[in-house]
């Protein structure tokens, strides 16, 4: 399905204050956070993750991590769109006066639930969170965002290894499988990583989808889960998605435009001039 | 000193379901008692310390009061960045125990030694650091981290360590405890150590030297007042520790004098500097790393002849 006008418009708009919040700041994740915003929408601005705006703490809210940080300023994004942290803070990014930085970090939200950065740390954080939840017979959601890329760290695969023997169907692993990392295609770097396979050789529940389409996306967030397994939803997305020169192309990890690419940036983006002083 | 740990666990365990125990498969008879008791309450990790200490930090953030436990070594250096990033960073109420600190595993080499521990933790912030020398410390420590809100690493040994406290002893971590008063010599000793240490001062009385022996247990935050007290009456320190001599206790009074302006010699005993020799019991390694009671009171008069 394809996603309605106005979804589309917001997608845009937040492609969009990324980029200006990312290029002025002089640093940002461009590609990464592209490739997962549709599915931060939908925890955030669709409400597939519970929570209460008005607290933080509140109990019985679901738990996002972004275990990818590097996408943070997509995560701050959506966030401020839904008014959990304010303009002013996401647009102190990377200034003197900085409340954010390009990483999720629990010392500058009360929203984020796990600081993230290093790679590798979210899922373990995760699982015990689902273990704790467990514990206290809640029904609460641990959702933990991955990168195709991070799934070369070796404690994320302790971590696949463990959560299945404690019964924490309430984890659920997502996989921004955009096949690039940092220097190259991740089949080129690590061949061809058959991410289903090797999960549900190691106890999980798989399903695959779109992590750009709205509604096929949240289908499989809304999907029950029956198994007893943890489950992993690997999402397929490109990474770079939403402007032309950066989509799928491993150059842009790290990466903000020159002179040149910056026409296409703001072409394809909507950007004036003014909006980038 | 695993007795005491798991005892004292227990015992808040009962009292508060949020206590949860955590191992590496790392447990031992008094862990399956654990199980026995509060079958809900511990988890097996499995061989994969750094997941461990991750969930740790997971749990804590749902209100757990999680109790990390494994080799020392295997949680300061291989799981050091989650302890940095996930634990501390985040300022979560993460207990992290490390048994057999210093040379406990003296039969199976420098993999499983823990000499460089305190070195590598004691830069990371916010995280509380007990080093207790007896299995009474050892319980008073885990109270003491229980009542504590935020991360704590407590290095314990596990070779029967001779009690030096009697029932009425209560760890206070704002003061040292002063093991032997004396007026000739001036002693700080950490952890396991203690009982050669001590041995060592018995061996000084016999020649006539009367040292003051104290036994650190707090190694952050440091109790600097004592310290500049005791610098007042003597010229010298002698530290010893079952650790490097670089990084730990003896680095820590030096870096207390000379930031407070005091001009002290300080004599450090301790590994080397090296990766520690031999193998066999934790006496025979101590011994040919010039840790045991003998060699701690030549070091000793050797410095006292020096000055």
């Amino acid at each position: 399905m394809a996603n309605t006008k106005k979804e589309e418009q917001e997608l845009l708009e937040l492609r969009k204050r990324i980029f200006i919040t990312g290029f002025k700041g002089g640093m940002a994740h461009l590609a990464s956070c592209y490739s997962c915003l549709e599915m931060l929408y939908v925890f955030y601005v669709k409400r597939l993750l519970r929570f209460d705006p008005q607290n933080p703490k509140w109990e019985n809210r679901d738990r996002f991590i972004l275990s990818k940080g590097h996408a943070g300023l997509a995560l701050y994004g959506v966030m401020e769109k839904v008014g959990l942290i304010s303009s002013e803070q996401y647009e102190s990014y990377l200034t003197s006066v900085s409340q954010i930085g390009g990483e999720p970090c629990m010392r500058d939200s009360e929203w984020i639930e796990a600081t993230t950065g290093s790679l590798g740390h979210g899922l373990s954080m995760g699982l015990g969170m689902a273990m704790a939840l467990k514990q206290n017979k809640s029904n609460s959601r641990v959702y933990v965002m991955l990168g195709d890329g991070e799934l070369q760290e070796g404690v994320v695969w302790e971590a696949i290894m463990t959560a299945p023997s404690f019964g924490v169907d309430n984890l659920i692993a997502i996989l921004d499988c955009n096949r690039i990392q940092k220097m190259d295609f991740v089949c080129k770097t690590i061949g061809e990583p058959k991410w289903r396979d090797k999960f549900i050789s190691f106890g999980w529940d798989v399903i695959e989808t779109e992590g750009h389409d709205i509604e096929e996306f949240s289908k499989s967030i809304s999907c029950e889960n029956t198994s007893g397994k943890p489950r992993l939803i690997i999402a397929n997305t490109i990474k770079g998605k939403g402007v032309s020169i950066m989509e799928n192309n491993p150059n842009w990890h790290f990466k903000l435009p020159g002179r040149k690419e910056l026409k296409v940036f703001k072409e394809e983006l909507g950007i004036t001039d003014a909006e980038l002083e | 000193m695993n007795s005491a740990y798991v005892g004292k666990l227990m015992e808040l365990a009962e009292k508060d379901h949020d206590v949860v125990h955590l191992l590496a498969d790392s447990g031992t008879g008094y862990d399956e008692m654990f199980r026995k008791n509060f079958p809900d309450q511990i988890y097996n990790f499995g061989i994969a310390e750094e997941n461990m200490v991750a969930a740790a930090a997971g749990m804590a953030t749902v209100g757990k009061k999680p109790f990390v436990f494994t080799a020392g070594a295997f949680l300061a250096y291989r799981s050091l960045e989650f302890i940095r990033d996930d634990v501390c960073f985040q300022n979560l109420n993460v207990k992290i125990v490390g048994m057999g600190s210093g040379l406990s595993w003296s039969s199976l080499g420098p993999t499983h030694h823990t000499t460089e521990d305190l070195a590598m933790l004691r830069v990371i912030p916010n995280l509380m650091i007990l080093s207790p020398a007896t299995p009474k410390q050892v319980a008073e420590c885990v109270q003491v981290a229980y009542e504590h809100e935020g991360p704590v690493y407590i290095r314990i040994g596990m070779n029967h360590e001779r009690e030096f406290f009697d029932d009425r002893y209560a760890l206070d971590i704002a003061k040292n405890d002063v093991i032997r008063d004396g007026q000739d010599v001036l002693v700080y000793s950490t952890g396991s150590i203690l009982d050669e240490v001590d041995k060592a001062c018995e061996l000084l009385v016999q020649d006539g030297i009367i040292p003051k022996l104290v036994n650190v247990t707090c190694i952050k935050p440091f109790n600097k007042d004592e310290l500049l007290n005791d610098i007042e009456s003597f010229g010298s320190i002698i530290s010893v520790e079952e650790h490097n001599i670089n990084g730990g206790l003896g680095s820590i009074l030096c870096e207390t004098a000379v930031y407070n302006g005091r001009n002290v010699k300080v004599i450090p005993v301790g590994v080397e500097d090296k990766f520690a020799e031999g193998y066999g019991t934790q006496l025979i390694v101590r011994k040919n790393n010039k840790l045991d009671a003998e060699s701690i009171y030549r070091r000793i008069k050797e410095a006292i002849h020096d000055e």
